[in-house]
């Protein structure tokens, strides 16, 4: 399958302080990848470099076939959608205004309008100015806003950042549906929660530098300590080895009608990054 | 360049003029000026410019550093760029709603300062031009600054540089440094208008309109600079 992104060995420096250092990763069409790291390891800089608002190092980084520089063409800004948690809607415009805005710019018909804002659940609040907004509400505005002229691959950097769980359960079911619809997205996050439901895989960033990359499966997996805890009627929890010798035990609580649940022991991606980086992911 | 693009950030701009107060109401100054000037009774070229220039470094220029400063202050500025307008589609676009109420207020004011120029062509060039200059100015100013504050400060020394600098020319015989001001494009217009008004030669006008043409050259130039220095971090 082709590869929407594919970044060699990306570098960049702001004067003396390497923001990225030698960052490889590829994403296939039809993706949701996650890019997590803390504050500062250089997600929102990876981002950037992606859509040609930054100018890299070194390194190669390809975006939809073509080199990341080629994404200031006019012809290419029409493929990808952008999301960050500075919204960059007018205030003084209601929600509605700022879309039909930018149907205009991509070209598109006044019912794409309609259909944006269907699809983030906020069509009956169209004559809403902004400032008048909810974060969550501006940020559901701003989705409808990155995916109207239905891009190939859509950037969303912190996109539920400080949302409540409501909307930001509407946000995931958006970008759900638009995954279900063939779109790439590339998700950068610190919210590990998000990046397991979301993302088939994910990268580990941290000082720039990627630590891990994988499925959230497959990382659970590598990192798992291989345990089992059965959790017995009387409240007692004891953690045990996942092999034949175990098992027998396991067998006999079940056949005193002791079991009350049993599971395997996975680590969370929060866990693994701190296993990995000797961090915290906030 | 797509005209859909152009008018679609025109009515945006307007739609966000007419809801800010705080910017919408300079329009006000250089009519009050007029109304004022109108009741004095006095006539010269000086005084019926006394509204012009102050209409467009006020209106013209203040008003496109405003609205291009809050642009790049909420970051509405990089969401236009990203877009798939073009430099010029955003330049024009923004440009426009001033330009249009720049000529409206300048049109008002020479009404009620009771001016009535013998050429109003060769007059109309020269406005025009004039306002390509001072759109390109306010929007230079607001690129080089990154927030509505540091614009409004910004634009301050040039308010006054443009506005008043043709009465530093009554200065020039005591300080001759001062005949510099002779060039800003806000004596050039006066000296134009003077000459339409008697005999004039094609030099009389030429080097008025050149000078002005010269101005917004080279502020145009460095706009479009800075806007695509803009487009990256």
């Amino acid at each position: 399958m082709m590869n929407v992104i594919d970044v060699q060995h990306l570098q960049k420096s702001f004067q003396k302080e390497e923001a990225l250092q030698d960052v490889s990763f590829s994403i296939k069409k039809g993706e949701i990848f996650g890019f997590l790291g803390p504050s500062g390891s250089g997600k929102t800089t990876t981002i950037k470099i992606l859509t040609a608002q930054l100018t890299r190092s070194g390194g190669s980084v390809f975006v939809l076939g073509q080199d990341a520089e080629e994404m200031k063409k006019t012809e290419n800004r029409a493929r990808f959608g952008i999301l960050t948690d500075n919204s960059g809607l007018y205030s003084r415009l209601s929600v509605e205004e700022n879309l039909l805005l930018y149907s205009k710019l991509y070209n598109l018909p006044t019912s794409s309008v309609k259909e944006a804002l269907d699809f983030v659940n906020l069509y009956k609040d169209r004559k809403k100015k902004v400032s008048k907004l909810s974060k969550g509400m501006t940020q559901r505005v701003t989705l409808a806003r990155s995916i109207m002229h239905k891009p190939e691959l859509l950037f969303l950097d912190e996109p539920t950042s400080a949302l409540d769980p409501v909307n930001t359960h509407h946000i995931y079911n958006g970008l759900r549906k638009l995954n279900e619809i063939g779109t790439t997205i590339f998700l950068t996050t610190h919210d590990m929660s998000e990046a397991e439901t979301l993302c088939n895989r994910v990268a580990f960033l941290h000082k720039g530098k990627i630590r891990a990359i994988g499925s959230p499966q497959d990382l659970k997996k590598q990192f798992s300590d291989d345990t089992i805890t059965v959790e017995l009627v009387d409240g007692s929890e004891h953690c045990i080895e996942n092999n034949r010798k175990e098992a027998k035990k396991v067998y006999e609580w079940m056949n005193q009608g002791l079991l009350s649940r049993i599971y395997r022991n996975e680590p969370t991606l929060g866990d693994i990054f701190m296993q990995l980086t000797g961090s915290d992911l906030i | 360049m797509n005209l859909t693009r152009i008018h679609a950030i025109f009515m945006k701009d307007y739609k966000e003029f007419s809801r800010n107060y705080a910017v919408s109401t300079m329009v006000l100054l250089p009519l009050i000026m007029a109304l004022i000037y109108n009741q004095t009774g006095i006539e010269s070229m000086q005084g019926y410019f006394l509204p012009v220039n102050p209409a467009f470094v006020a209106v013209t220029s203040f008003v496109q550093c405003c609205l291009i400063a809050e642009e790049k202050e909420r970051n509405t500025l990089r969401s236009l760029m990203l877009s798939p307008a073009t430099l010029f589609d955003i330049l024009l676009g923004k440009s426009l709603l001033v330009f249009t109420i720049s000529a409206i207020t300048i049109i008002l004011s020479v009404y009620l300062v009771g001016y009535n120029p013998a050429n109003w062509l060769i007059l109309g060039m020269a406005l025009f031009l004039s306002a390509v200059f001072y759109i390109g100015l306010g929007t230079l100013c607001a690129l080089f600054t990154k927030t509505i504050l540091e614009a409004s400060v910004a634009i301050l020394p040039i308010m006054l540089i443009f506005s008043f600098g043709p009465f530093a020319l009554q200065l020039s015989g005591k300080y001759p440094i001062l005949q510099i001001a002779e060039w800003l494009p806000s004596a050039q217009i006066i000296l134009l208008a003077e000459s339409i008004e008697q005999a004039y030669t094609a030099t009389d006008i030429m080097v008025p309109i050149i000078t002005i043409l010269v101005w917004s050259i080279i502020t145009w130039f460095f706009t479009i600079v800075l806007y695509k220095k803009t487009m990256v971090d």
